[in-house]
């Protein structure tokens, strides 16, 4: 195997994802423990730790969610040693409980809680701003401009963790975590401290008598990272020509420099890393000028805190930001350069290309060939036919969300993480129709289970089928409470989610390999039955281990995966296997189909379903 | 001075690979690199886009309209998405291979799409890079291929040597020779038609 990303004494250069230098500068930092839960743009940070685990002395998990993530990381800091939690900016909802009441209690060993937000929504449902996390729970929030700075940053800021005893939101966004740039490494701090629990029930303790005098502390807090982060080097003040200042905020940076390089303008700039406490002497600097102008990505988070800073001051400077930038989506050069040549009244004539003129076919993500979730998809569907019932379709987070897409058309709506269940009972009190809910293994168990629990109890006539494929696929194949290893590959207890099923108190629990249609039809048939006449929960666990992984290891194994083809005399062309499979590596070429062999996972599906008998293995 | 290359194509066909090879040849001649990735949905089976930008200061990863020295598309519909990303000057180098998204129900033809991607870029080189890459050992390697067919243009600072070198740090034993191969006739294919034209 390939040398771990991260590995490498102090001088070490590398070209390394923004995900795997902030990974880096928390090796640095010498943390003991690192939690999270996958997510993009987030997962490649607990990856690359992984890799390291051993050689570094850090110990990792993939946490059942994100709360439990930063649970853990909140219990090992209190054991006074240094931790990190990374997650999506969604997967800090989750972890939003225990997060709330972090901001009064402050830490003991440094704590860094990465927030990976994803402007453009490029692999998420919304593209919500969690500086605002931050500035809710009074933690303060940081954001780095480039991949050398997410990892000199991050190893500085479990330093800053500890001497302001607060926990810090590192906040990166996909365009840094995904970015590419090099990174050169500082050395590995040794950490040598005695793990010792800090017993202090009145901090730890939240409750009632203690939470207003803890209130006012973290007020205190703020206020002394306030003065303290005017000093801290990762902000910047640049002079430069003219009256206007350019307040960048984090990665924003990276298109304001470029930006002001294409409009050959050199005005005076202020670099921010820390957007939450506002640092009071730069901002106060800031006032200094007749027009301020904010450049930061997403939402007016800079720009309405110095607004709020230039009232209390009484300053008259003109302050500009959203109206010159879009609030939507990410920012590039171009934009950048735009809104600036109109702030600083210099002409600016944007590159242009030309467009190809014809009109193309989208290609959205699809199934994998091989994928169990398409079979499953197409039994179920085949399942409600037969039992002449036009179900809703709950869907959920993650590989098989991509049965929104034609032709199966099997996602009414997706929401959060274990909605399908939750949203699927509210209709399902009401509705007609059955509601036939899908959800992932990883899903189940980071959200699924409490509506199952709630599905029993309350009595809901709701078909659960869980799309078992042994791992959390969507990001990359991390180990999940079912696959039976940890993230460095170790063996772990493995629970299987039919146990967990019947546990709950379902008694309709049937497991079926998602490649045998007509039995896992049949199973589904049942479910809808057993749901309405019983008006309990059902649940069909359709299990078929990951193709793309199983692929993988076919490979590493030196093992040949046979193909599938298609017999052209028998072919009568209804098209079942192209237009209703679907399958990515059956084409229809000049008139007929056939099978893309080097696309073919060698599943052998296509062939059960097909009604001619036409389709079968290669020989020879 | 700031450059840039886009890479065009369909999730699994080793677009990121052929970033981080890029990045790190760039790197290795001085350069300072930003790749930008987008990882996560994209990788199955969905059009993706991966952005190469160098010079003497840290670019920023993404490369807007109008500003790429050079396209390398990996399949033609999404050498097309793309080409507008392209600058009047630069150079498209396009496989020259054609794979219709799943239950699409428009599909425009090769001849047509190749025309549109004439129409918009003065300079386009077309490569068979799965003959070149079955060729090589693998057809797998027609990202290698696309590789060396980039160094031979001339749009980018690097020759074949550069990528060679970080070719061989990253693959070792058959894979290693596979993809030193497919970048040579990648190369030289390029390199052929750039002297027809010439």
């Amino acid at each position: 195997m390939a040398r771990a990303a991260i590995s490498g004494d102090s001088g070490t250069r590398k070209l390394l994802l923004g995900n795997e230098a902030i990974a880096r500068g928390a090796v640095e930092a010498g943390i003991s423990a690192a939690a999270a839960y996958p997510g993009t743009p987030s997962t490649e940070i607990l990856e690359a730790l992984a890799e390291v685990a051993e050689e570094y002395g850090v110990y990792v998990e993939w946490s059942t969610n994100e709360k439990v993530a930063l649970e853990v990381g909140i219990g090992v800091s209190m054991m006074g040693l240094r931790a990190l939690v990374a997650m999506k900016h969604v997967g800090l909802n989750v972890a939003s409980d225990p997060l709330m009441s972090l901001g009064y209690t402050g830490v003991v060993g440094g704590l860094v809680v990465v927030s990976a937000d994803d402007p453009n929504a490029h692999s998420s449902q919304n593209e919500q701003d969690n500086r605002y996390y931050g500035l809710h729970s009074y933690i303060p929030v940081f954001e780095p401009s480039g991949v050398q700075e997410a990892k000199d940053m991050t190893r500085e800021l479990f330093q800053l963790s500890e001497e302001h005893r607060t926990a810090v939101i590192l906040r990166t966004t996909t365009r840094l975590s995904h970015s590419r740039g090099e990174v050169m490494f500082g050395a590995v701090e040794r950490v040598h401290r005695e793990p010792v629990f800090h017993r202090d029930p009145e901090r730890w303790a939240l409750l009632p008598p203690y939470s207003l005098r803890k209130h006012r502390e973290v007020l205190e807090r703020i206020r002394t990272l306030e003065e303290k982060l005017g000093e801290w080097p990762f902000n910047r003040f640049v002079e430069g020509d003219g009256d206007t200042l350019i307040v960048s905020a984090g990665f924003a940076h990276a298109y304001v420099r470029e930006a002001l390089d294409w409009l050959k303008v050199n005005p005076p700039l202020l670099k921010l890393a820390s957007t939450y406490p506002l640092p009071r002497a730069l901002a106060k600097r800031a006032l200094e000028f007749r027009k301020i102008v904010v450049v930061e990505e997403l939402e007016p988070f800079v720009e309405d805190q110095l607004r709020a800073f230039a009232q209390r001051e009484g300053s008259s400077a003109e302050i500009h930001g959203k109206d010159l930038f879009p609030r939507v989506g990410e920012l590039n050069t171009a934009l950048v350069a735009s809104g600036l040549s109109k702030a600083l009244g210099v002409s600016f004539d944007p590159p242009r290309g030309n467009a190809a003129g014809v009109e193309l076919p989208p290609r959205p993500p699809t199934l994998c060939p091989g994928c169990g979730h398409r079979s499953t998809y197409y039994a179920v569907k085949l399942a409600a036919a037969r039992a002449r019932v036009k179900p809703v379709w709950a869907n959920d987070i993650g590989c098989y969300t991509l049965g929104f897409f034609p032709p199966f058309r099997m996602a009414d709506f997706t929401w959060s993480m274990g909605s399908a269940l939750g949203i699927g009972m509210g209709i399902a009190r009401f509705s007609k129709d059955p509601v036939v809910a899908f959800i992932g293994d990883s899903t189940f168990y980071h959200a699924g289970i409490p509506g199952l629990i709630n599905a029993v109890y309350n009595q809901y006539p709701i078909v659960v089928v869980v799309m078992d494929n042994g791992v959390t696929a969507m990001t990359g194949h991390q180990p999940h409470p079912g696959s039976g290893y940890g993230p460095t590959g170790e063996k772990r207890p493995a629970i299987p989610v039919e146990n967990l099923a019947r546990a709950c108190g379902v008694e309709f629990v049937e497991v079926v390999p998602a490649y045998e249609v007509a039995r896992l039809r049949d199973a589904v048939e049942r479910a809808i039955k057993y749901a309405r006449e019983k008006n309990a929960p059902a649940v069909v666990v359709a299990r078929q281990f990951c193709a793309l992984e199983e692929l993988r290891m076919k490979r590493m194994r030196g093992e040949a995966v046979v193909p599938y083809v298609i017999d052209q005399a028998k072919c009568v062309k209804c098209g079942i296997c192209v237009d209703q499979f679907s399958c990515p590596a059956i084409v229809r070429e000049n008139g007929s189909i056939k099978i893309l062999t080097e696309l073919c996972a060698g599943c052998g599906v296509c062939a059960s379903i097909c009604p001619a008998k036409a389709i079968g293995p290669l020989s020879g | 001075m700031i450059r840039s290359v886009v890479i065009s194509g369909v999730g699994g066909q080793g677009l990121l690979t052929m970033g981080e090879l890029l990045g790190e040849a760039l790197i290795e001649r001085g350069f300072k690199v930003s790749v930008g990735e987008i990882h996560g949905l994209s990788q199955r089976g969905g059009s993706v886009v991966v952005f190469v930008k160098y010079g003497d200061v840290q670019p920023s990863p993404i490369v807007v309209e109008g500003e790429a020295n050079a396209l390398v598309g990996l399949e033609l519909i999404e050498t097309a998405r793309r080409v507008q990303l392209l600058a009047p000057t630069g150079i498209v180098l396009a496989n020259n291979y054609l794979l219709p998204p799943p239950a699409s129900q428009k599909i425009p033809g090769r001849e047509e799409l190749i025309e549109a991607i004439r129409r918009a870029a003065r300079n386009v080189i077309l490569i068979n890079a799965v003959e070149l890459a079955r060729k090589a050992g693998s057809s797998v390697a027609v990202n290698m291929v696309m590789l060396g067919a980039l160094a031979a243009s001339g749009a980018v600072d690097l020759g074949l040597a550069d990528l060679k070198g970080v070719v061989e740090k990253k693959f070792t034993g058959r894979t290693g020779e596979v993809n030193a191969r497919a970048l040579i006739l990648g190369f030289e294919e390029a390199q052929k038609q750039l002297r027809e034209k010439a």
